[in-house]
């Protein structure tokens, strides 16, 4: 009797069983995982995931894969004498996947919308400027005909082709989405020029895109994208191993040791990127025992990069030996590394006036004692913060570390208040020129630590003059000084450059990155 | 009886207040500005503008009693404002988006743990020292120490990548829960066998027992009427606090399966400093505390007619 009902009551449960296994065959349709909701994807907000935003929107050039500018919306451009106004010239086959079609007055209605809520873009230097022509009572942004827009600064800046390139915030909106004429305060629906729509968001489970139907450029290879939503990091790649998802993408989701696995299994693809951003240690040169440059020369010959890359990365980071990676714009320029040198690093600390006495070095009877602060949920930094103290004791430097949560570091880093802390560089396409230009700005941890040296003022006049150059040798030569200033001086200690990963199974082809390192190129990918 | 249940639920309000105020003031008094984190989590380093404008909209410049007052009259109300980070969900919405799949994730826990509980712990009393006991009690012990997410991982490990039975994440079909829910159950059933199995082992000793045998009333009747009811008083008074803990524990267990519940919408909340989230989510777990108490109180009442001469609650 009892056997019986076990039996039906397997029988009942195994049938519940099987349409998970019918899930896995999937025709053309891509699934990969996401830690999180795709949450509000206004384009003109910070507020959504990058991927997605990236799907449904365009803009007016787009960044190729070396960061070149290509036509996209915008079949050509051309920049005034004094490099203010920008006069773009724009596809007439362009509609919105709802049939609005896209004209030189939606690019003026999408860039007034930003226009509109100006200190939330006030981290972009282009949405400042053309803020400021606004001010003096004139049209920032003028519609010339139909397919012809025009878009005037207060100032010449260069890096604003490279803002448009990137997914946000100038990216366009079909204007029957807008919210009383704006989009500050939410949008009615979120319908792009973009190759693919968004069809179906389960908040927090699975967000569904499928091709657009009446894209009007190259059609995508994938018809359908989902993004699974699975915060945990163990659980995504369980699901990478069931099959439920074939591809895990991106820096945050992907830890060394996993990516280390997956490499070994031949099911799997792994791909790693080019360097996209550097982690570096800056050096607060306002500090009494960090004022002298041959102290931070010092510190610098006294890191070994290979190792950390090595053994902390596992090979996933490549040793860094300049701020910036030769492949960034403007930054493939000749400078001497520090090498890991601790005999050199010796006699510049003695030079310094540090004596070693006993295990110790002191000046003026004062001990030669640094702290080197780190946000204590990143495993990564405490293991280097630990490495290099084992190190740097043995040359006589009496390291101290302080591991707090994240925000309090950052704050300690805003005030100032640090001899020694991680940071990490702003990442493709958003380096050099963002990176640099937030150095002017009291409130990063750069500003500060800059103080210390003579040349802070050259430095920033020579970055405004970067930003602002109409000239590309001008320019280089302004990021040269500044970038050769800040290396001499050894402000930072570069440690690694981070590369993009991403794991896939047999079915994707064509994984690839992106200059930027928050998009993934689904567009590019194929199914087999 | 109306006039217990109407003093129960006057103090059970005061209770709350209690438990709404401490919500407030503690995650208030986490140092960090939240403004800037709603900020930071979109992938933008935010500029001083950008974060006072944040925390003039969010209210966050107004003073502390003034921001209690201020959500607690909006909240009586049952608006509990809209999350930091989404501002365009309001708290309400969320917290209805997530209750079903964890109200859906605890029921079918709360049935495992009724449906193995007690007829294990009625036969291992039974059976005490027999073979099935003593596995019974490696069972509560190795169940008790280890910890749910190494369970959970076992049985996905075991479950979705070798035998391809049960869907390793999400929460779109029954199938998605079984394998949650015998994670987030396990730890309570290994609680509800010791704790049936010990007063069973006590109530064997009352003379009651020694008369229905002495009657002639057949074992299995004694057992599952007699003892089973009369050992379950303990268990009732603990199950008014599991019930909930079903609902609060399931935090870490929705994130391992990727649920979309009110566990993940705390956690998540906890980590974006989503203030309003963390206070509502505080306030809807106390006030379901308080609740289920006052019904299982309720429910003795009902089982155990002996209380209601006394006219004191247990």
């Amino acid at each position: 009797m009892w056997s019986k009902k076990l039996i039906t009551a397997a029988a009942i449960a195994s049938t519940a069983v099987l349409p998970v296994q019918g899930a896995f065959a999937k025709d053309n349709t891509l699934v990969f995982a996401n830690y999180r909701d795709i949450r509000d994807v206004n384009p003109h907000l910070y507020g959504g995931e990058i991927f997605a935003q990236n799907l449904l929107y365009e803009g007016l050039i787009h960044l190729g894969d070396k960061g070149q500018f290509e036509p996209w919306l915008a079949t050509s451009w051309s920049t005034s004498e004094d490099g203010k106004t920008y006069t773009f010239k724009l596809r007439d086959d362009v509609t919105f996947s709802d049939g609005t079609p896209f004209t030189a007055q939606v690019v003026k209605a999408n860039f007034d919308a930003l226009l509109d809520n100006v200190n939330r873009h006030s981290w972009l230097e282009s949405i400042r400027l053309m803020a400021e022509v606004e001010k003096s009572g004139k049209d920032a942004i003028r519609v010339i005909d139909d397919h012809t827009v025009e878009i005037e600064f207060a100032d010449s800046y260069y890096p604003f082709l490279v803002e448009l390139g990137v997914t946000r915030p100038f990216r366009f909106l079909s204007p029957k989405c807008f919210k009383e004429g704006t989009t500050k305060n939410g949008t009615q629906c979120m319908v792009g020029t973009g190759s693919y729509v968004l069809t179906n968001n389960v908040v927090d489970q699975a967000a569904t895109f499928e091709r657009n139907k009446q894209y009007w450029g190259e059609k995508p290879q994938i018809d359908k994208i989902v993004a699974k939503v699975i915060p945990d990091n163990q659980s995504r790649l369980l699901a990478l191993r069931s099959g439920e998802i074939d591809m895990v993408y991106g820096l945050q989701l992907i830890n060394a040791q996993a990516f280390k696995q997956f490499e070994k299994d031949p099911r799997f693809g792994t791909q790693l990127s080019e360097p996209v951003s550097t982690r570096m240690l800056i050096v607060n040169s306002t500090r009494e025992n960090l004022n002298d440059t041959r102290v931070r020369q010092a510190l610098s010959h006294l890191t070994n990069k290979a190792i950390i890359a090595e053994r902390i990365m596992l090979g996933l980071e490549k040793p860094a030996d300049t701020l910036l990676s030769k492949n960034v714009p403007y930054a493939n320029i000749d400078l001497k590394p520090y090498q890991y040198d601790i005999a050199q690093a010796e006699k510049l600390l003695d030079q310094a006036g540090w004596k070693k006495k006993g295990t110790v070095r002191e000046r003026d009877g004062k001990p030669l004692e640094i702290t080197l602060s780190y946000d204590s949920d990143k495993i990564v930094e405490r293991t280097i913060a630990q490495y290099l103290q084992s190190e740097w004791t043995k040359v006589g430097i009496v390291m101290k570390l302080v591991g707090e949560e994240a925000q309090a570091n950052r704050d300690r880093l805003k005030q100032g208040n640090f001899d020694l802390s991680f940071n990490i560089s702003w990442g493709t396409p958003y380096d050099p020129q963002s990176f640099l230009g937030s150095m002017r700005k009291p409130v990063y941890g750069d500003y500060i630590a800059q103080q210390g040296i003579p040349e802070k003022a050259q430095i920033d006049e020579n970055i405004q003059k970067a930003l602002s150059s109409t000239n590309e040798a001008d320019r280089q030569k302004h990021y040269s000084y500044v970038l050769k200033t800040l290396h001499d001086q050894a402000i930072y200690i570069p440690i690694t450059y981070e590369q993009n990963r991403a794991i896939f199974n047999q079915k994707v082809n064509q994984v690839g990155f992106n200059p930027s390192q928050f998009e993934i190129p689904l567009q590019k990918m194929s199914i087999k | 009886m109306t006039q217990y249940i109407i003093q129960r639920l006057l103090s059970a309000c005061v209770t709350l207040w209690f438990v709404s105020f401490i919500a407030f003031a503690l995650v208030n008094s986490i140092p960090v500005d939240p403004a800037e984190v709603a900020l930071r989590l979109n992938d933008t380093a935010p500029s001083p503008e950008a974060i006072e404008e944040i925390r003039e909209e969010f209210g966050l410049n107004d003073p502390f009693l003034v921001r209690y007052g201020n959500w607690l009259l909006a909240s009586l109300q049952g608006d509990f404002g809209v999350s930091f980070t989404n501002t365009h969900r309001s708290v309400a919405d969320e917290l209805l988006r997530s209750f079903p799949y964890t109200l859906q994730l605890a029921s079918l826990s709360l049935l495992l743990l009724l449906a193995i509980s007690i007829p294990v712990g009625v036969l291992s009393a039974v059976y005490k020292d027999h073979w099935l006991d003593k596995s019974v009690r490696v069972f509560i012990f190795a169940s008790t120490a280890m910890p749910n997410f190494w369970l959970a991982f076992i049985l996905l490990w075991f479950f979705s990548i070798k035998l391809y039975w049960l869907p390793s994440s999400g929460a779109t079909t029954w199938s998605h829960f079984i394998l949650p829910s015998i994670t987030l159950s396990m730890a309570f059933i290994a609680t509800y066998i010791r704790l049936i199995r010990n007063s069973m082992l006590d109530s064997m000793k009352d003379h009651y027992v020694a008369y229905a045998r002495a009657r002639g009333i057949p074992e299995y009747r004694i057992i599952w009427k007699h003892l089973l009811k009369n050992s379950l008083q303990s268990s009732l008074t603990a199950l008014g606090i599991s019930l909930v803990r079903l609902v609060a524990g399931t935090v870490v267990i929705e994130s391992i399966f990727a649920i979309p519940g009110l566990g993940r919408l705390a956690l998540g909340a906890i980590f974006n400093r989503d203030y309003p989230i963390i206070q509502a989510y505080v306030l809807v777990m106390g006030s379901l505390f308080v609740l289920s108490n006052l019904f299982i109180d309720i429910l003795h009442r009902v089982v155990d007619p002996r209380l209601k001469l006394t006219g004191k609650p247990v």
